[in-house]
Formats: structure tokens, sequence, C-alpha cells
């Protein structure tokens, strides 16, 4: 009864060093897989979704603790979830790069129209300043005000200008824009207190 | 004047934002520059703006669209 004993307890340790053995091999190509998965996505996911990114590594850095630990059932039972969370970061970081790049897009063609507009609003500004300027009374609605204000304007907007150019040359177009919109708002209210409204 | 003798711009004849007065009856440039200039005497500045269209100063007629730079 006693060698029975024996007999039994070394075939049961003998089966689970087998079958541990057995799940070493799965449980190094789970990791390896989410490893590969994740390689060609973590530069996009590090910039659009890095928080979910933050949260993928965590939970493979959490199974690759297991398998150093060699709890190579706790990687292969883990392994699913990583596997779902990998391809979730897949997908949104697919999504919200081509929602940035849809945005750069519309901006840049925004700005081929705003770059043939505003110089040309800030043109019409700077001839008639130069004309009122040379008036012995201003017309009708204008001020001394609003034309020294239009004044300090050009010089606003013309620094303006070619801060939303520099951005545009280095490929920043929704900065251009931004930069380019407060420049034509400004140019609109200018012009309007200067009366250059078509009769 | 020396202004008289000056081109107007291209660049101002191309300009969309330039302001534009269509001529009535009874206008002149010195009427025209004295309603957007605040002084008559300006009125070369919107003659050279519009040597295109205006040969002499004297001679505009109504339905023309004049640019006031």
């Amino acid at each position: 009864m006693k060698k029975l004993s024996v007999w039994l307890l070394t075939s049961l340790v003998a089966v689970l060093i087998v079958g541990c053995a057995g799940q070493k091999a799965p449980a190094e190509a789970a990791i390896a897989n989410a490893e590969s998965a994740i390689a060609p996505i973590r530069d996009a996911a590090r910039t659009y979704v890095p928080d979910q990114m933050q949260a993928v590594d965590a939970q493979l850095n959490s199974l690759k603790d297991s398998l150093a630990k060699g709890d190579y059932a706790a990687v292969i039972a883990g392994a699913p979830a990583l596997n779902t969370a990998i391809s979730s970061l897949k997908d949104a970081a697919a999504a919200k790069q081509a929602d940035a790049e849809a945005a750069i897009a519309k901006a840049k063609d925004a700005w081929a129209g705003m770059s043939t507009d505003v110089p040309k609003m800030v043109d019409a500004i700077q001839s008639r300043v130069d004309v009122l300027s040379k008036s012995h009374h201003l017309p009708k609605g204008v001020t001394k005000d609003s034309l020294a204000s239009a004044k300090s304007g050009l010089d606003t907007m013309k620094t303006g200008w070619s801060d939303a150019s520099s951005a545009a040359t280095s490929g920043d177009f929704t900065t251009a824009m931004s930069k380019a919109q407060a420049v034509k708002d400004q140019a609109t209210q200018i012009m309007q207190s200067l009366g250059m409204t078509s009769s | 004047m020396a202004d008289d003798k000056t081109p107007a711009p291209a660049a101002a004849a191309d300009n969309p934002y330039t302001q534009t007065h269509v001529v009535v009856s009874g206008d002149t440039l010195s009427k025209i520059a004295q309603k957007y200039y605040g002084d008559a005497a300006l009125y070369t500045k919107i003659f050279q703006a519009n040597r295109d269209v205006l040969s002499d100063p004297n001679k505009i007629s109504p339905g023309q669209k004049l640019r006031i730079p």
C-alpha cells in the first residue's frame, strides 16, 4: 500500500512537471505573438491613443512577469484578453490617425484659399491707410482712432501672417489656419472700421 | 503730380478686396474722393488706380466701376 502511494505521488509530480513543461512553449509563443502584433502599431498608438497603448503594455508586462516566474498557465489564460486589447488598440489608433489626417488635409485645402485671400486683404487695407494718412479730413464714419488702430493693426496682421506662413511651410496646417483665421478676422474688422464696403 | 505718372499696381487691379464704386450721374472723381477719403484733393489716387479704364480724370461715366484704393 505504501509502495502504491509513493508510486502515485511520483506519477502525479511527473504529470505536473510534464504538464507545466508542455505549457511553456505555448506561453512563450503567446508573448511573442503579442509583441509581434504590437510592434507595427506602437508608434501610431503612442501618438493617437497613448492611454490605450499604456494599458496594453501593462497587460503585456504582467504576462511577461508570469512567464518569467514560470506561471505558464496564467500567461495562456491571459493571452486572449491581451489579444483582444491589441486588436482594439489597432482599430482605435487607425481611426484616430484617419481623423487626424483628414483634419490636416482639410486644413491644407483651406490654407490654399486663405493664403490667397488674406495677403490681398492686408494689401487693400495698407493701400487705404496710405491714402487716408494723406487726407486732410477723414471720411464720414472714419475716426482718427480707427485710422490709428488700423495702422497698428497692420503691423499685428503682418506679424500674424508671417507666423501663419511659417507654420504652413513647416507642414503644420492646423496651426497655420488658426493663425491665418485670426489675421483674417482682424482684417475684416479693420476694413469695416475704415468703411471699406463697396457701394 | 508725381503720383499721376505712376501706373496702377497690377496687384491692386487684381485685388478682390479693393473697394469699388459704381459711378452715378453727377459723380466726379473729386466727389468720390471726398466720399471715401474725406479729401477731394486725393482724387488722383482714384484716377491712378483706374488708369486701365480712365484716360482723363474729368471724364467718368455712369455705370463705370472704379477701384477705390
